[in-house]
């Protein structure tokens, strides 16, 4: 694979999309291919949104959210902590590698840690070789 | 009413076993009547009649205002046909599972082609091996949606025969046939208190039930800790009413296909299971979840690592 591989990330609104602000602020490093959404919570990330967006083209996905016993909404992270449970066994059952999703917990304190999730999580997928699907691969341009 | 003034019906089977065929000539006395409104011009499993040539590209269909399909499309032969089909019906039909998302067949999809004809008919085993030619067959079973446009989604393995009675006569009226889009849950009467099993086991073992009660007394079949696909699987089995295997104090097998069009039952499923902490880990193939709905690049096999 030449180009860096596209990866979606969810970040829940109260603690990891203020990580990624800080680390923008802090001007840390990670590739540029990493598209944020922001989302209320990473419990809202439903399995679906995650196997859309490996079909539409992402080569990777990763929700962060809150430390456990840190969400804002009390429990939110521990639904999406059951949920990437069944997607990383789904995805194989699907026929996708399980290494293209990932689940991580990041504080608004530590962008430090959010960049290192970005850029290990970019260099996996490197080393994996094809994009998620074959209509992935159209969707890419890109022969399979 | 003359044969000719009548409106045509044309029925054609690709990758299908009848059964909806079967489910159609099933609907007793509603079928004299509909003999009566519709004219069957082309009906593989009822007349003979050539229409073309399998090997070669051309098929001859006649003219229909209705067209019915049934099966998915796993060969070149069928997908021609089914273009033929398209191009000769005025209105065209998804009719089964098989039809509208792959059904059986499309289980092959989980393993390339050619491990599927090397599993079926094996090298060293049998003597006409050699001579099944497999060059025909497509990459996996499609859907028919997935090749060409499709006008109305009739579901289910096989659809209840009173309901497609009734889809045929609302398309002969000009009106737009109403299928439920409810889950098989909606339409279930038995007892849900929230609190159920922790685990699902396999159904080596009847369900609890107490024979002279009638449904409606009875736990609900995933509560007590079967796996029933009833919150994932569109309902209309059971005609509003009980669903079939529901009736039969069996678990759903999820044989109308998902509930919304584009879902996918295995997702969905263990979604459902880990959002109401049931360990999913305990389903023993998971990928049987999609046993009918396999078709639309869902199953597929497994991604190749470097």
């Amino acid at each position: 694979m030449n180009r860096e591989p596209v990866i979606l990330a969810f970040c829940c609104n109260w603690c990891s999309y203020a990580a990624a602000d800080l680390a923008g602020i802090s001007r840390l490093q990670y590739p540029g291919s990493i598209r944020i959404i922001r989302v209320m919570c990473s419990g809202m990330v439903h399995p679906e949104m995650v196997l859309h967006a490996l079909n539409k083209g992402a080569d990777g996905v990763i929700v962060v959210g809150c430390h456990l016993g840190e969400c804002h909404y009390i429990k939110g992270n521990e639904m999406a902590l059951a949920r990437a449970e069944i997607i990383a066994d789904t995805l194989e059952d699907l026929g996708i590698a399980a290494e293209r999703f990932q689940l991580t917990w990041v504080s608004s304190s530590e962008p430090e840690r959010l960049a290192e999730a970005f850029r290990a999580m970019s260099a996996r997928l490197c080393a994996l070789r094809a994009p998620a699907t074959a209509e992935a691969a159209d969707a890419a341009g890109e022969e399979a | 009413m003359s044969d000719q003034a009548r409106p045509r019906l044309s029925c054609e089977w690709l990758h299908a076993c009848a059964g909806c065929e079967m489910a159609l000539l099933n609907c007793g006395d509603r079928l004299l009547g509909l003999l009566d409104r519709v004219s069957i011009v082309h009906f593989p499993l009822l007349m003979d009649h050539k229409y073309g040539d399998r090997a070669g590209a051309g098929f001859d269909l006649p003219r229909a205002e209705i067209g019915l399909v049934s099966g998915g499309v796993a060969s070149r032969e069928q997908l021609a046909l089914l273009r033929t089909m398209r191009e000769s019906c005025k209105t065209l039909v998804a009719f089964g599972t098989c039809a509208t998302h792959g059904g059986i067949p499309a289980l092959r999809n989980q393993w390339t082609v050619d491990q599927t004809l090397r599993t079926v008919f094996p090298e060293d085993e049998g003597e006409c091996s050699s001579a099944f030619d497999g060059s025909s067959f497509l990459d996996r079973v499609y859907g028919i949606d997935e090749q060409v446009a499709v006008d109305l989604f009739l579901p289910g393995c096989p659809p209840r025969p009173e309901t497609i009675v009734g889809v045929i006569e609302a398309l002969l009226a000009g009106e737009q046939p109403q299928l439920t889009e409810k889950s098989v849950c909606e339409h279930c009467p038995t007892i849900r208190t929230g609190k159920g099993q922790r685990t699902v086991r396999r159904f080596l073992a009847n369900a609890e039930y107490d024979p002279g009660e009638p449904i409606g007394s009875m736990r609900c079949l995933l509560e007590q800790g079967l796996l029933c696909m009833g919150p994932v699987t569109v309902g209309g089995c059971g005609g509003g009413e009980t669903p079939l295997c529901i009736r039969a104090r069996v678990p759903c097998r999820g044989c109308y296909g998902p509930v919304r069009r584009n879902g996918n039952q295995l997702l969905d499923m263990l979604n459902a299971l880990a959002s109401n902490g049931i360990d999913h880990r305990a389903i023993v193939d998971r990928r049987s979840l999609l046993r009918f709905s396999g078709a639309h690049g869902l199953l597929k096999p497994p991604e190749k690592r470097r």
